[in-house]
């Protein structure tokens, strides 16, 4: 084993303005531009936007969780004062449908199959009006059979949710002969893992306004991907795409929640409608019901190895919950079996995943969608082989963790795999060798546990994934970046600037960034699946260098230096080293000047650019892909908990998580991304479960549903490794979503350290650990009081 | 009856001569953490608000006559500030988050009357007396566990509002919460329990009946037997059968029966000893490591 590549230190601060720009902006924690006006609340959110003359829209919602609707009564509610109107499908121009990967969900509903279906759209002048319109319409409706469980949509003679029967979609992965395999192999586990449905629980709630412009439709409203909104939109309304604009204001947070359409099509209906702006605001409770979730997922792994701790196969069979409506749910349970053997070297692979149709919510898209519940269930299943083999679990690791060139689930070989080098600098930084497992209290047990995963960045499978960018430089000598890519709290638009920046020799802080907007940004795709540091990152680098190239042919034919012996640096060209009159790397030109003589000499200035790597689609079959995700990440999380067998209760004292992101752009962003999605998966890990009875939901308020606070967040140290990524911006690999995935695995190995049993099922919450103690002391072994 | 919707009365005797006149028309507002969420969520109907909070003389510690006096617009910050017996501290701690125990009130939480009120649970563990008072018929006083007859229901009448809390001083006791995280969490199980100077022991549970539970049986085994290993397993034993709770959302039944007898056996074990020992797990042990 090496002794890795460097662990970053932190920089010695931010960058300032004012202060001189640096020549290396990559790689230093410049400061967000958005930041001081969200710390203060000057910046206004969706919910902020309307002035007091905007009516406010209201969701008539389904009264049931399957029904066929059979009468919406509105006379007494259009009679109340102040009522402007209320829509149903009959007002609808277009195809009254959406849905990202189907267009299988009715934007007004004549059946509804979860209780968020929308029936209808009162618009009032105030939302206290609107509140007493909804109570006075009236629903008739005849209740259909309630599909409540993955069980219950596969049972025989099942009602059908859909016109094609209860099953979405199935995936598979063969590699080898996993049968054979398991039947030679000297041990075989078994595990059966249970994950829950959790919610995004962001703070921003679904908020926004829309109203008329020039026959445009104009949306203000936080989604994750303007450009395909807009496509939904104007499908939905009948629409050309030129009259409906998009437009993203600040935004409280997303998480893969904001991927589906919420509030777009109601406010566009309505501004279109009445010609006047509208505002639509959910409560929480209205947020929860009628926001998809994360998939509960079901998980039989058999796992087989030598006695020796070599692992031999795989058999993996996925039940995935996709509630009411199909949303991203082909995608991400593709997402799950293309990941079910994690960062493993797994020779035999039999994998089968299924989804099915239910009454619950839809669910979707979510931070690590679909590769964290297989996380969850791989890692699970190492545990048991540990415990099995008696082989340490860190040492069954390094026996069976890819290394670089090998080949993941789908066979992709992946060029750079670093998941030795952050499980081998976190096991350092806890102390691994010389953990204690002492405590204050004998009902109190200590445990630690590893996690190794990985993620395939970006959408891949062959789907056309890319970002477009646009930079300009502004006649005042103003770097401006254009990007359609969505910024909700993750910082992309600095990271933007700042590869501007680095491009075109100026201060980040005072690049222009134009975002956001459908009628003025090209588009960057969706902000999700951990894509757009790397695919807008690289959209942006590409356009920038152009930009950066043009201006040097400027300063090379205003000098009669050769362009090559130029750069561009401290907002000037400049030669690049000492060249004969040009002594002390002296500035030739200020970039101001270059882009007024560049324009005279007919020089744009002004490049779009767009950055689309091949990936290959699923070979039918087998599953595989040589190249399934442009890249991977890798990293690795090590918990350190305290239980108490007594009460189950856990409390997580230590996390330390190591990822290699390749290149840290901006490293504090990067550790902040690492810290929100540890904080994130320890609710998913230990408290966060969305509890639904027969497709009602009981848990629909922060009252209920339970989400870490600042007293359960543990110590947080988040290393960044940087090996370079061979198609990222910088060797840049991107970072959003494998902080959350790696966090339960590592807590629920820990939990299972502590105790000397498994809990199998999420969240391991006091009550389910506690039973997880039961069991295995009435099965003689584990933990005693 | 007028047509005013709320009143903010400056003393007790007009906060008094208000409710006599409205009944059950009207209803105390004190801290607000319980009516005001009750009206957002639509399950509390307020027809007319009797604000307490101008009216002096309600809130207030003091030590008088062997008791700790608690007046009813006592905030959980203010105890917990305060130096209370154990029991009353920590409970009041774990109430919600801060912005909720500046404004939360013992007189609130014993007026909401939820088998999940931690301070309540504490008190009745600590053998508190409540003193109330009606215009009619002057003051009365009871002890806290006979004021709850149900989840939101007391024998408080409806010309009657609590005055003050009488905790007598010199009991040792401990409290232990279960919740689904360590802030601004209902408890899912939360017991309570005090040694008197006397060795007379009071033992209550929350969450596991439709009223914060007094395990009477338990406590009179022990005053008979003391704290025995034996005694305090019978009594843990006698806690599990006596309560009846439910499952809900937040936990099964069963733990909650199960957490019933061993955080009574916790309390009573600690109590034993001499200095009771803080109830939570011990923080990251990251210096351990
Ligand atoms: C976010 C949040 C978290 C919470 N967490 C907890 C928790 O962890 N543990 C817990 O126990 N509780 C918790 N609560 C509930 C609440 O804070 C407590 O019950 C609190 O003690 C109520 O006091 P208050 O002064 O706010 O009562 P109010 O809401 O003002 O009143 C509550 C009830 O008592 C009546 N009342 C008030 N004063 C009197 C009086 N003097 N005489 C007669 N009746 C009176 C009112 O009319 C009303 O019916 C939480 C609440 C919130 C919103």
């Amino acid at each position: 084993m090496s002794s890795g590549p460097p662990i970053r230190r932190r920089p010695t601060g931010p960058v300032r303005p004012g202060q001189q720009p640096q020549v290396n902006v990559i790689g230093r924690s410049i400061r967000r531009f958005d930041g001081k006006g969200k710390v203060t609340g000057e910046t206004p959110f969706g919910g902020d936007l309307a002035g007091p003359e905007a009516y406010t829209a209201l969701v008539i919602r389904s009264p049931h969780p399957h029904c066929e609707i059979e009468d919406v009564e509105l006379a007494a509610a259009r009679a109340i004062p102040g009522v402007v109107a209320i829509f149903t499908g009959d007002d609808i121009g277009g195809t009254n449908r959406h849905g990202l990967i189907r267009r299988d969900q009715e934007v007004f509903s004549r059946r509804a199959r979860f209780m968020g279906d929308c029936l209808g759209l009162i618009v009032a002048a105030t939302p206290k009006i609107a509140q007493r319109a909804l109570e006075a319409v009236k629903v008739s409706y005849k209740e259909l059979p309630i599909v409540a469980t993955m069980d219950d949509a596969l049972a025989e003679g099942s009602y059908p949710l859909h016109e094609t029967g209860n099953v979405l979609s199935t995936e598979l992965i063969r590699r080898g002969d996993a049968d054979s395999a398991l039947a030679e192999s000297d041990v075989v586990v078994n595990t059966e893992t249970r994950t829950q449905c959790v919610d995004h629980a962001f703070l921003d709630r679904e908020a926004g306004m829309a109203y008329m412009e020039d026959g445009v439709v104009t949306i203000y409203a936080s989604g994750q991907w303007i450009h395909e909104e807009r496509r939904l939109v104007a499908l939905a309304l009948g629409l050309p795409q030129e009259r409906v604009r998009i437009i993203q204001p600040a935004t409280g947070g997303a998480f893969g929640g904001r991927e589906d359409i919420s509030i777009q099509i109601y406010l566009g209906l309505a501004a279109l409608k009445l010609d006047h702006p509208v505002r639509i605001e959910y409560t929480r409770e209205e947020s929860m019901i009628a926001r998809h979730k994360r998939h509960p997922i079901r998980i039989e792994y058999t796992l087989g190895a030598t006695r020796e701790g070599v692992l031999t196969a795989a058999k993996v069979r996925i039940l995935s919950d996709e509630g009411a409506y199909a949303s991203t749910g082909p995608a991400v349970l593709r997402k799950a079996v293309s990941h079910c053997t994690g960062p493993y070297r797994v020779p035999n692979i039999h994998a089968d995943g299924v989804a099915v149709f239910t009454n619950n919510n839809p669910t979707g898209a979510m931070r690590g969608f679909g590769a964290c519940q297989l996380a969850i269930a791989y890692e699970s299943a190492i545990v048991e082989l540990s415990r099995v083999l008696k082989i340490d679990v860190v040492e069954l690791k390094r026996i069976n963790l890819l290394d670089d060139g090998e080949g993941v689930t789908t066979d992709q070989k992946i060029p750079v795999v670093g998941v030795r080098d952050c499980m081998e600098a976190a096991l350092r930084r806890i102390g691994w060798d010389k953990r204690s497992y002492e405590t204050p209290a004998p009902h109190l047990r200590r445990g630690y546990g590893v996690s190794t995963i990985c993620f395939g960045v970006g959408y891949g499978d062959g789907f056309p994934d890319a970002s477009r960018a646009r930079v300009r430089m502004a006649d005042d000598g103003v770097v401006e970046v254009f990007t359609g890519g969505v910024d909700f709290g993750q910082g992309l638009h600095s990271l933007a600037a700042q590869i501007a920046a680095k491009e075109l020799g100026v201060d980040p802080l005072a690049v222009r960034v134009v975002a956001s907007d459908t009628h003025r940004t090209p588009e960057s795709g969706s902000s999700s699946a951990t894509r757009q540091t790397v695919f807008t990152g690289n959209a942006v680098r590409l356009a920038a260098s152009e930009v950066a190239g043009q201006l040097l042919d400027v300063a090379a034919a205003y000098t009669g230096l050769h362009w090559d012996d130029l750069e561009l640096r401290g907002n000037a060209i400049a030669a690049k080293h000492d060249i004969a009159g040009h002594e002390d790397r002296t500035v030739v030109l200020p970039l101001r000047q270059a882009v007024r003589l560049g324009r005279e000499r007919g020089y744009a200035l002004d490049v779009e650019s767009c950055f689309k790597p091949r990936t290959v689609a699923k070979q039918k079959g087998t599953g595989k892909s040589p190249r399934a995700f442009i890249t991977y990440m890798f990293a690795s999380h090590v918990a350190e908990v305290l239980v108490d067998i007594e009460t189950g209760e856990v409390k997580v004292a230590r996390i330390v998580a190591a990822h290699d992101v390749g290149k840290a752009i901006n490293p504090q962003q990067v550790e902040g991304q690492i810290e929100g999605g540890v904080v994130q998966g320890l609710g998913m890990a230990l408290m966060e479960e969305v509890v639904s009875e027969g497709g009602f939901m009981k848990n629909a308020s922060f009252t209920d549903y339970i989400i870490p606070t600042i007293v359960d967040t543990p110590t947080i140290e988040a290393l960044v490794i940087e090996r370079d990524d061979p198609e990222g911006p910088y060797g840049a690999r991107g970072v959003g979503e494998p902080g959350l995935i790696g966090t339960p695995p590592a807590i629920l190995g820990a939990i299972a350290d502590a105790i000397g049993t498994q809990v199998h099922e999420t969240p391991a919450n006091a009550e389910r650990v506690w039973k997880a103690i039961k069991r295995s002391e009435r099965a003689g072994d584990g933990a005693s009081a | 009856m007028t047509d005013t919707l709320y009143y903010q009365p400056k003393s007790v005797d007009e906060a008094l001569q208000i409710k006599a006149e409205l009944g059950a028309e009207g209803t105390f507002l004190a801290g607000g953490t319980d009516v005001v969420v009750g009206i957002r969520k639509g399950k509390l109907k307020v027809a007319r608000t009797i604000d307490l909070s101008q009216v002096p003389g309600l809130d207030g510690i003091r030590r008088h006559d062997g008791f700790l006096e608690i007046g009813a617009m006592t905030t959980h910050k203010a105890l917990e500030q305060h130096d209370v017996p154990a029991a009353l501290a920590q409970s009041c701690e774990t109430v919600g988050g801060p912005q909720i125990r500046y404004l939360g009130t013992v007189g609130g939480q014993i007026g909401t009357a939820s088998p999940a009120g931690d301070v309540s649970v504490a008190l009745i563990a600590l053998k508190a007396d409540v003193e109330l008072r009606s215009a009619a018929r002057g003051t009365r006083r009871l002890p806290l566990d006979e004021v709850f007859v149900g989840p939101g229901k007391t024998v408080i009448a409806d010309d009657e509002m609590v005055t003050r809390v009488f905790v007598p001083l010199g009991r040792r006791s401990d409290f232990y919460k279960i919740g689904k995280r360590d802030a601004v969490a209902i408890s899912l199980v939360m017991a309570a329990a005090s040694v008197g100077p006397a060795g007379d022991v009071a033992i209550a549970i929350g969450c596991v009946a439709p009223v914060p539970l007094r395990i009477k049986r338990a406590e009179a085994l022990l005053d008979a037997r003391g704290l025995s290993d034996e005694a305090v397993d019978e009594a843990a034993t006698i806690a599990r059968e006596d309560c009846s709770p439910i499952s809900d959302h937040r936990g099964g039944a069963d733990y909650r029966r199960a957490m019933a007898g061993t955080l009574t056996k916790r309390l009573l074990s600690r109590l034993r000893e001499v200095t009771p020992v803080k109830a939570k797990p011990a923080e990251s042990s990251a210096e351990v490591a």
